[in-house]
């Protein structure tokens, strides 16, 4: 009996040994692995909206353009050509004769409708990409014309986002998915998505466990170059630490998150660390409307209080001098920003401001904040940075730490007289700040800031908003510059840092970048050579 | 003893219905609104979308309405929909409980038998080095934090002698073994795939070391002090003189004794353990019942929380009724459901 069992056991202790003593010597076949907090919302793409959507939407679906490697460029992707017409109101698609989704069905114009339409109708996160579309054609299966309620110059760049990557709509609607007006409430197809793909990209869905791994397989019916990797692995891994040490131990072949501090703690001659400008910001807002104020927030005053930040400061004290200063609320390198005067601490210029405004002995504010750390900066630290250098001119925070689903609760009602939160782009394009951050009807930030019990509306950034959105390329990057100098009077938001990414990775990857709209293509990856 | 286990188990339901029903009250009147972690930060001032999801979440329904809606639903074995991942919180639970099993079953067995050992000992040799050494390992063990501890263990074994892997039950490269049981390594043995099964359990050491280690500290101190009481009374002298050996009346007759109170500890621990690991399974990307809590929490998932604390009500009620039969194992003098004598 005891021969029997040891003879069983031999060759298993024997496999058992060998994979403990596996190490990293890794087949290149083997799938790559990506090191990263997955905090997914949803991975339907109507309804997703989060920046590992983006990794996942863009591996899995694919638009009608994309954006190029230059994170400008606007280049064919499922439309082979387009044609808009002069004043921005219709777009003319003509798709790939060739192009199939992952189940080999031709992608047609009726995919194209059915997806946009969705889009807009569940009215999720991303549904304001499609809500200046008036309507939809499909002359034939390949030709789709867009026409628009009003001028949007804006749209091609839109279209590189992953969200309006396009789906499969026999198999969606198959699975409960609704285009139709009451999609928002008719449609029942998140649930499938959670663990199906049904899109045309160069990857689809192999499975997801939330809070654990999204693993990734190549299409094999994908209609293009397949892929140089065919199994991709994102890896829950919750800090920056940890996936330091994933990255460090051969675990993970890419860390997305690791911030400098941690950068400098990391040192192998195999791994690559560059840090690398990012599109990504920081921002302090400032509510006149929110019923906690203790004082008027007149422009004066936001004004001192955008003076007496310390910038250089908080870039030092949250990423350890790894960002840029950011002067209005589009970020460095879109349109519009070039030469914007960088935002500057003068504390003598405050204290004046607030003596005129009748604030020369101060005033209290409160400060919620979401305790979350975002592009390495932990927003709580940050506002610590932020309430010694208001003291300077006897300016008393109040933070107030809440968890993130309890800060949206407050912004939109009662609205949070002071607060720091942050942004990253969509796609290339600086309407989408205008509209979220801009003192223009249905913006994000002027609801917040207290539209309504005080007047916000900025009339002059109305009007340049509709004329950037009717105008030609040539003509947009001065008007978008006009913008951004009266969001910066506005002084309602305030970028404080534009953080520097990390791109950390093992030296067998190639093809690491960063994209301005889908954060990591990984149909770009590849092992080295050597 | 079939009567007294029926009857325990029988009143089980009407605990948990009392457990749900806080849980239910709690999680509806802290000041924040679930619909911020269903609607997104743009659509907040929608009031078509607000409505729209208010309804279909069945939030637009008053509470005694939602309460008793999601009982009916749970009668049915629904524990409703988690806000957060968009899956039934039943399959959410299922898929997350066998990792957390297979974590604390781990750690208790690490932290039970040497908390045992380290307890015998340091009563054995009260006062001596080895009674100094082991209280110290266990007073490390107590107080010293689990996402400290956590990190210093991967980085030493994992990251700089790379003797055991990293976060996560299995190297992310692998896929899991086919699913039987839930845990990757009876699993993985099930399936006869000895390499993945090294894997499984190579990924278990450290966060078994790390989670066992607390539990190491509470139950060698508790050991320790049995031992001590028992080691003193008249009937180990007696042992002793009746020429029995020093191991011997250790085990046989001191430890038997001593282990008792300690089954209350090693069983509460365990029960703790399943929805208490949460540091340690966030630390090690281990994704079980306690991440599944922390992240439900943070993202107001009110079906998910109330999933969770109906988990780990029952945990502890399964542990009591556990520790109550192990008592009736270990020492005869006790009967079950016996009233005291008046």
């Amino acid at each position: 009996m005891l021969n029997c069992l040891s003879r069983l056991l031999r060759p298993s202790l024997a496999s058992i040994v060998l994979a403990l003593c596996a190490g990293t010597a890794l087949a290149q076949d083997q799938p790559l692995v990506i090191a990263r907090n997955l905090e997914i919302n949803s991975l339907d793409p109507s309804r997703a909206f989060c920046d590992t959507c983006q990794i996942y939407l863009s591996a899995t679906y694919e638009g009608l353009v994309r954006l190029g490697s230059d994170n400008k460029s606007v280049e064919p992707s499922l439309a082979e050509s387009w044609e808009v017409n002069e004043n921005q109101t219709v777009f003319t698609f003509k798709l790939a004769p060739n192009a199939v989704f992952s189940d080999g069905s031709p992608v047609e114009a009726k995919d194209v409708k059915w997806t946009f339409e969705r889009l807009k109708n569940v009215q999720a996160d991303a549904s304001f990409m499609m809500s200046l579309v008036q309507s939809i054609e499909t002359p034939d299966d390949k030709t789709v014309v867009i026409t628009m309620s009003s001028p949007n110059s804006e749209f091609m760049g839109v279209l590189t986002a992953p969200y309006t990557g396009i789906i499969n709509s026999d198999v969606a609607s198959a699975n409960g998915a609704s285009a139709a007006a009451d999609a928002n409430a008719a449609d029942t197809a998140e649930n499938w998505f959670q663990s199906n793909s049904a899109g045309s990209g160069p990857y689809v869905l192999a499975s997801y466990a939330a809070d654990d791994e999204l693993r990734f397989k190549a299409n094999e019916n994908y209609w293009r170059e397949a892929p140089p990797i065919k199994e991709i692995v994102i890896d829950q891994t919750a800090d920056a630490v940890s996936q330091a040490q994933a990255l460090q131990s051969g675990a993970a072949d890419i860390a997305m998150q690791i911030d400098p501090d941690t950068a400098e703690t990391v040192s192998s001659p195999d791994l690559t660390l560059q840090t690398v400008p990012s599109y990504n910001f920081i921002y302090v807002a400032m509510s006149p409307g929110a019923e906690g104020n203790k004082v008027d927030l007149t422009k004066e005053v936001r004004q001192a209080i955008a003076y007496a930040i310390d910038y250089d400061g908080v870039i030092q004290f949250t990423v350890g001098g790894e960002g840029n200063p950011q002067a209005s609320p589009i970020p460095n390198g879109f349109p519009g920003t070039a030469d914007l005067p960088m935002p500057v601490e003068d504390l003598d210029k405050a204290k004046e401001l607030l003596e005129a405004a009748g604030h020369a002995d101060g005033f209290e504010m409160d400060a919620p904040v979401a305790q979350l750390n975002v592009y390495g900066v932990d927003l709580v630290l940050l506002m610590q940075k932020l309430q010694q250098d208001l003291a300077r001119v006897n300016i008393k925070l109040n933070i107030q730490p809440v968890a993130s689903a309890v800060w949206r609760e407050m912004v939109a009602s009662p609205g949070v007289p002071f607060t720091a939160r942050f942004y990253a782009p969509d796609y290339y394009g600086s309407a989408q700040y205008v509209q979220f951050f801009g003192m223009v009807p249905d913006s994000f930030w002027l609801t917040r800031a207290g539209q309504g019990k005080v007047d916000l509306l900025n009339q002059k950034e109305v009007e340049l908003l509709n004329k950037a959105l009717a105008a030609s390329d040539a003509e947009r990057e001065s008007i978008y510059r006009e913008i951004a100098l009266e969001m910066i009077n506005d002084r309602i938001i305030v970028p404080v840092v534009s953080p520097n990414l990390v791109l950390a990775y093992n030296n067998r990857v190639s093809g690491v970048r960063y994209s301005a709209c889908c954060n990591l293509p990984l149909a770009e990856l590849s092992w080295s050579a050597n | 003893m079939i009567g007294y286990v029926l009857k325990r188990l029988i009143t089980m339901p009407l605990l948990l219905l009392g457990v749900i029903t806080l849980a239910f009250l709690l999680g509806h009147f802290t000041n924040a609104d679930p619909l911020t972690s269903i609607i997104g930060e743009r659509n907040m001032t929608n009031e078509a979308v607000v409505a729209a999801a208010r309804e279909r979440w069945g939030l637009d329904r008053s509470l005694p309405e939602q309460y008793l809606v999601y009982l009916g639903n749970l009668l049915s074995g629904d524990f409703g929909t988690s806000f957060r991942t968009k899956q039934p919180v039943s399959a959410d639970l299922l898929a997350r409980l066998p990792a957390t099993l297979e974590l604390v079953i781990a750690a208790m067995i690490v932290g039970s038998v040497s908390g045992i050992v380290l307890g015998v000992a340091a009563a054995n040799w009260r006062d001596r080095a080895a009674d100094h050494a082991a209280r110290l390992f266990a007073l490390l063990g107590s107080s010293l934090p689990v996402f400290w501890s956590g990190l210093i263990f991967l980085y030493v074994f994992s990251v700089s002698l790379a003797w055991l892997p990293g976060p996560g039950r299995l190297d992310p490269r692998a896929e899991p073994p086919p699913t039987a049981t839930g845990f990757y390594t009876i699993d993985s043995a099930l399936a006869g795939d000895w390499a993945k099964f090294g894997d499984a359990l190579s990924h278990l050491v450290l966060p078994a070391l790390v989670l066992g280690w607390s539990v190491t500290g509470v139950v060698s101190r508790m050991v320790r002090g049995s031992m001590l009481d028992v080691l003193s009374q008249d009937f180990i002298t007696a042992a002793r003189a009746k020429g029995a050996s020093r191991l011997r009346v250790l085990l046989n007759h001191a430890l038997r004794n001593a282990i008792l109170p300690t089954l209350t500890i090693i069983g509460f621990s365990f029960a703790y353990l399943i929805t208490g690991a949460i540091l340690t399974e966030t630390i090690f990307s281990w994704p079980g019942i306690g991440s599944y809590a922390v992240a439900a929490a943070r993202g107001l998932d009110h079906p998910a929380i109330i999933g969770v604390t109906i988990v780990g009500g029952a945990a502890f009620l399964l542990a009591n009724l556990l520790t109550d039969l192990a008592y009736l194992a270990v020492d005869p003098r006790v009967k079950l459901g016996a009233r005291p004598a008046t």
